[in-house]
């Protein structure tokens, strides 16, 4: 099969770059081992400092809205974090100070959403917080199941019923001026966080939760329902297991699934994600990129890879495919003249994009309107 | 030295990241609380059934093995696998005569052929439906798929040496449906390749390839046809011919479950077992022509089989389609209509089996297309039945839009 | 009686300490028993958790060889649900020397461990992961053993034998009068609070820190730290245990334990400083990882969970360097004989497998001091939850239809499991899903076996021991713990130590799927909880 570009990755750096790619007019085929780390976002994207116009319409154009606004949002911890761009239901605040009064929702048997971390937070901020935990027969269904239990399930029932639980909020509610509610709302319906926003009478703020995320589920569907309303080939569950690769530019790839029937293109985009995702993988001597044997920037000795202390920077999280300035893969100290790489596989070899949700789209983009120009000339 | 260069562990379980997106996808969990989800039953629980076999737990009967859970899982875990190997493993419970029945697609079909108008009757009955739903708790609501008064075999054997004629042959393993339920699929794939000038024969007498054996338990049964059927294909590979399917279970039930799951070596065979829809692309692909009708229109909605997306060929499918110039092409959103083979037939999972649909029964009524395509048989029953929509496999489709003249 | 004043008070809450509180409270003694951390934190928690048949001990040690061996059948009898009755083999490799076996053969039968030669091909039917180039294989009756759960359950019935705990509490210095210690100061961590505690009788058990304690009642122990570095491998591997028949060194002992197997272990002389901060260098790893290979060569290709190192307390005999040869003898020590302080007594050497046997000597010096004239029955009377013989047993007689999580309940609690039993439905909830414990193990771990922070619960229930290494159970268990005790703050801190805790083994072993697992824990935390 023969396209004008095949994306290696199918996350949010893959699915901008494809949707970037189609709209102009482009054929492109994306290749997705599997769901991805979309599935684990927290709702912000990452280092996006300055107002980004086309980020938000290209979203937008998807059914996901986004807002910017600098600032901070709560993190599920009770802690405050730096944000900018966020998808709207995230309630991007200009100081760490949401109200006088919250009242936090949850659920009975509900274990992924930490009412006590985010009161003592709140609380050392000044605000008074008073939990409730929600009893709904609905839910009892799901109780039976230990595992089920879990913010995707639970967004399912919240699909049908969160009327019941506005209701429900409504009633409880004094003299509260904040309703904090984990992020289990609008997972295929996505005017569901807005209509809760509309009827509860007092700033409602969704938190996260421990993932799956919902919000990231549902962006990661609309974003791929958009690619491929635009035409893209959108390959899931299907690995890119080696290349073919003749003076310089890459000719095809090889899949698991499509074995001996390769996929051609003029320019291929790598997206494949760090460590997790196994863009990068690692054995005790070294770490390496699995489908062109790229060079990666690490450090030699194994012992340097890490910091002994959890919460401090890890440097092998800095690690990436090395690139040129234009974002072309080097193998051998030489860039391959049509792959580019994009996102996380990059670790922080190009600092200026920033890094998480920011480089993904920021390096998609770049290099999407590389490819445009080059078959432009 | 090949020190941790690599590390490994059957369907590589050890890869799981506890990440739980799997769970996220699985259409079981979503409808029966009873179920533990594929992250518990399948990598989870490895680890304790390793300890102890005790550990194994009987609830791992409701995966429907539609390897949904393998699709999305970001760690490439064998998730489908490990769950239907650890039943294949540990359950010892005996399989229930309905299981039987039901999972005896082949045999069912050559009892019922012969008799196919009273079999049809008597299958589509008020009182039966109830009859059977009391003994054998096949759920009254559903409706049985209707045999045809003669088999697939029986019409390629009238037609043996008008194939042979063709310079170029290929090998087609028709299946169970195809075989005794519905021998126009068969008739319109020979069409379209008889169309590219291409021949085809049938194997040296294949059996059905053992799927619902395998998902209702009855792994001797099922071993003893993988491995009959390994034999007949080797022949067919030995004299250099391609085998072709249009059901996307049989197919990677052929290439893919033999080898992983009853431990049958299917790597002789493996790589010329083909979706007849890839075979065709492939062909076409390669500067072959078909002539298309040039007044035919229609509105087609691809529904992709768990089984397709887990061969990840649905885009072959997709990509015929949308080359017959008359084909308005929308791509459903990928989601398991809850038949999953014999699953949806039995009373205990009927409510389960139609909420699973839902979603995609909600879509397809939004689009409402002139015809819902897609390469399953099971499917094709399960959301006929539910949306009244006709389903056509897309080799049927492509069979209805080309004009070739030697048709009979 | 004030509520202050004891018999004996036993300081350390290893294996030793809580066996001797059990035997001490079983003969009608009032006791205390004070930790600085948690049961089982030093070298009790920090080994193979192999049950020994003694044969390692045979040729070179035989007095603990037979100690092994009566210890190991006394185990079976009164903690089966601490016990796993794996069996195992001593393996000679092509690179061995095949003439020793019968030395070892030899050897054990005069300690009284059976000893049965077996054909290869027969050991490797037995365990199938066995190195297939074996040249000969000897059963013995080993086994494994969860230190964690069996000093649980002594510490369990030393307080059903009126015995009190505290746990997080050091001792700060010594009540002195004279030449008589009377007591202790001690100052609980978690709250800040200081008392006084009062005895005729102080134990010192606290394993090579017991060098420290003696040091704070002004005695001196000459103390060797030997430091054994061990991995974890993410999934149980073989199913009996492993060594090579050879003499003992370095990597030749691969256990089964619960979900997991380990291998272990190496000899390091290390100074008393680094004793609270061992930590397992690259060069242990690939030691560890080759040697073991060479047993079970699917180690090689078997992803890492965990990599840590134990202190072991041994009592320095001769110069030899790596303490290998060493004797793990057990010593008492009455310190009034040996230095005229009076009311104190030293408990130490030994090892996990004769920690009751060590109690007993404890206990008949404790005994003799205040005149008490009652029998050791620790050897014949069960600990709590070892009713049954099989967890399986257990579990069906607690519920009809066992869940998987309860069935692992009764595979860690023994009988006790039937405390969880009556539990709401929202109670079986998971906390843990790599190891299947409900929010009402944990409920039961906090109300009955004194968890107070999340490593306390980790080794008393198994959470954060499975593959994600705490990754979802963490935050789960941590809002428990926060809403049992009341202070949200202490638990976020216990969180970050948690985790800092599991990063610790971690990264020795950081690459493959550790990696990959370890960067998703960063992102969770850091990027999506905001810890």
């Amino acid at each position: 099969m023969k396209f004008n570009t095949v994306i290696i990755g199918g996350g949010l750096a893959g699915l901008v770059a494809g949707i970037s790619l189609q709209k102009a007019g482009r054929s492109t085929a994306i290749i997705s081992t599997g769901q991805n780390a979309l599935h684990f976002f927290s709702g912000s994207f990452e280092s996006i400092e300055e107002a980004p116009q086309r980020i938000i319409d290209l979203f937008a154009e998807a059914g996901v809205r986004l807002h910017y606004a600098p600032g901070v949002r709560l993190m599920p911890m009770g802690t405050f974090k730096k944000s900018t761009l966020s998808l709207e239901d995230i309630s991007l605040l200009p100081e760490p100070k949401i109200g006088s009064k919250a009242l936090i929702v949850s659920f009975s048997g509900y274990h992924d959403f930490f009412c006590s971390f985010l009161a003592e937070g709140l609380e050392k901020q000044g605000m008074s917080c008073r939990i409730k935990m929600l009893d709904l027969p609905e839910l009892e269904k799901l109780e039976q199941s230990p595992s089920e239990m879990r913010s995707v399930q639970i967004a399912r029932t919240m699909d049908r019923i969160w009327e019941n639980v506005v209701r429900e909020i409504r009633m409880l509610l004094r003299d509260e001026d904040t309703v904090i509610l984990p992020q289990v709302f609008g997972l295929r319906d996505t005017s569901i966080p807005d209509r809760i926003r509309q009827g509860i009478p007092a700033q409602v703020i969704f938190t996260g939760t421990l993932p799956p995320s919902v919000p990231g589920i549902r962006t990661q569907l609309l974003l791929k329902r958009r690619y491929e309303l635009l035409g893209g080939t959108y390959l899931m569950g299907d690995e890119a297991t080696g290349a073919h690769v003749h003076e310089g530019s890459v000719h095809s790839i090889v899949t698991h699934n499509l074995g001996n029937h390769f996929l051609e293109a003029e320019n291929f985009i790598l997206a494949t994600g760090a460590y997790f995702s196994k863009g990068l993988r690692s054995n005790p001597f070294q770490i390496s990129e699995p489908i062109f044997g790229l060079d990666v920037e690490q450090a030699a000795e194994r012992s340097d890879w890490y910091n002994p202390e959890f919460m401090r920077e890890q440097p092998y999280m800095k690690y990436g495919v090395a690139t040129d300035a234009t974002l072309h893969a080097l193998k051998d100290g030489e860039p391959i003249k049509n792959l580019y790489a994009i996102g996380s596989i990059l670790g922080e070899t190009h600092s200026e994009m920033g890094t998480g949700g920011g480089l993904a789209i920021r390096s998609a983009l770049a290099v999407a309107d590389q490819i445009l120009k080059t078959s432009e000339e | 030295m090949k020190l941790q260069e690599y590390t490994s562990s059957s369907h590589n379980f050890e890869e799981c990241m506890k990440c739980t997106v799997c769970t996220a996808y699985c259409p079981v969990l979503q409808v029966n609380p009873l179920y533990p989800g594929p992250k518990q039953a399948g990598p989870d629980g490895e680890r304790l059934r390793l300890k102890d076999p005790f550990f194994f737990n009987y609830a791992l009967k409701y995966c429907l093995n539609c390897k949904r859970c393998e699709v999305a899982c970001p760690s490439g875990v064998k998730v489908a696998d490990l769950i239907q190997a650890a039943r294949i493993k540990y359950d010892n419970a005996p399989v229930k005569w309905r299981d039987r029945l039901l999972a005896s697609t082949d045999f069912m079909g050559r009892l019922a052929r012969p008799v196919a108008p009273i079999a049809n009757a008597v299958t589509g009955l008020g009182v039966t439906k109830t009859m059977m739903d009391a003994m054998f708790k096949i759920d009254h609501r559903r409706t049985f798929p209707k045999y045809s008064p003669y088999s697939f075999e029986f019409w390629m054997g009238r037609h043996e040496k008008e194939q042979a004629a063709f310079s170029e042959q290929v090998a087609y393993f028709h299946g169970c449906y195809v075989n005794y339920n519905y021998p126009k699929l068969g008739k319109h794939l020979v069409k379209i390749l008889n169309a590219l000038g291409v021949g085809v024969q049938l194997l040296d007498k294949e059996k059905c390839c053992g799927i619902a054996m395998i998902t209702n338990g009855m792994k001797t049964e099922a071993t003893k046809h993988a491995t009959h059927n390994v034999e007949v294909l080797s022949k067919a590979v030995d004299k250099g011919l391609m085998v072709l399917t249009t059901s996307s279970s049989c197919t990677l039930t052929l290439r893919d479950e033999y080898p992983s799951l009853l431990g049958v070596d299917n790597s002789g065979v493996r790589d010329f077992v083909m979706m007849a829809t890839r075979y065709i692309y492939e062909k076409l692909e390669k500067g072959a022509t078909l002539r298309f009708k040039p007044d035919y229109k229609k509105k087609v909605a691809y529904h992709t089989p768990c089984h397709m997306e887990k061969l990840g060929w649905g885009v072959f499918s997709e990509k015929l389609l949308r080359m017959i110039p008359g084909v308005e092409f929308t791509m459903l959103d990928s989601a398991c209509c809850g038949i999953a083979g014999t699953y949806g037939f039995k009373r205990e999972n009927y409510e389960a089996s139609q909420a699973i649909g839902q979603p995609l029964f909600d879509q397809i009524k939004s689009v409402n297309p002139d015809v819902v395509a897609c390469d399953c048989e099971t499917c094709k029953w399960q959301i006929e039945m539910s949306t009244g929509y006709t389903v056509m496999n897309p080799i049927s489709i492509l069979a209805e839009a080309i004009e070739y003249e030697k048709e009979k | 009686m004030s509520n202050n004043e004891f018999d004996v008070i036993i300081i350390g809450g290893g294996i030793t300490g809580a066996g001797t509180q059990r035997d001490c409270a079983m003969r009608g003694l009032r006791t205390l028993l004070i930790e600085r951390s948690d049961i089982a934190t030093g070298a009790t928690g920090r080994n193979h958790g192999l049950l020994h048949s003694g044969a390692r001990y045979a040729v070179n040690d035989p007095e603990s060889a037979e100690e092994c061996i009566k210890e190991n059948m006394i185990l079976r009898r009164i903690a089966s649900h601490c016990v796993d009755e794996t069996d195992g083999l001593f393996i000679t490799l092509p690179e061995d020397d095949l003439a020793y076996q019968q030395t070892f053969v030899d050897a054990c039968r005069k300690a009284g461990i059976s000893a049965e030669v077996i054909d290869p091909e027969l050991a490797k039917r037995l365990e199938p992961t066995v190195n297939p180039d074996l040249t000969g294989a000897v059963r013995v009756p080993d086994g494994s053993v969860d230190p964690f759960r069996l000093c649980a359950a002594n510490m369990l019935d030393a307080k059903l034998h009126g015995g009190q705990v505290r746990l997080h509490t050091t001792v700060t210095g010594f009540i002195r009068e004279g030449d008589t210690i009377h007591g202790v100061h001690t100052l609980n961590l978690n709250t800040g609070q200081e008392r006084d505690f009062y005895a005729s009788v102080v134990v010192n058990a606290g394993g090579i820190w017991g060098h420290d304690i003696a040091a704070l009642a002004g005695v001196n122990i000459s103390m060797f730290p030997a430091k054994g570095a061990l991995l974890v491998f993410a999934h149980r591997v073989n199913n009996m245990v492993i060594n090579r028949c050879r003499k003992p060194a370095n990597a030749d002992i691969l256990v089964p334990g619960d979900t997991v197997c380990i291998i272990g272990t190496t000899s390091t002389r290390i100074p008393f400083e680094e004793c609270d901060s061992v930590s397992v260098t690259p060069e242990e790893v690939t030691l560890l990882v080759t040697e073991g290979a060479k047993m079970t060569p699917a180690l090689s290709s078997t992803r890492i969970l965990r990599a840590y190192a134990g202190v072991r307390p041994l009592v320095s005999a001769d110069d030899d360097p790596s303490g290998r040869n060493i004797s793990r003898g057990i010593v008492c020590l009455d310190h009034e004989e040996r230095d005229g302080l009076k009311g104190f007594i030293t408990i130490t050497g030994g090892k996990l497998m004769t920690y009751r046997l060590m109690a007993e000597i404890a206990t008949d010096a404790v005994c003799r001091k205040l005149a008490v004239d009652k029998r050791c029955e620790t050897a014949t009377t069960p600990l709590p939850g070892s009713g049954e013989r099989s967890y399986e047993e257990v579990a069906r007689k607690i519920w009809e239809k066992p869940s998987t999580a309860q069935k692992a309940a009764a595979a860690r609690l023994g009988s006790n499991a039937s405390r969880i039993r009556t539990r709401n439905r929202l109670d079986e909830a998971l906390i843990c899903e790599c190891e299947e414990v409900s929010m009402g193990e944990v409920k039961d771990a906090i109300e009955h076996l004194e968890a107070t922070t999340l490593t306390d619960l980790r080794r008393r229930t198994r959470i954060g021991m499975g593959t994600c290494q705490g990754e979802f159970c963490a935050c789960r268990a941590a809002s428990l713990l926060a809403n049992a005790h009341g202070c949200v703050e202490r638990e976020r801190e216990d969180l970050k130590g948690f985790l800092q805790e599991r990063w610790k083994g971690n990264f020795p072993i950081g690459w493959g799927d550790t990696l990959r697992e370890a960067e998703y824990t960063q992102w969770v935390y850091k990027h999506v909880l905001g810890v």
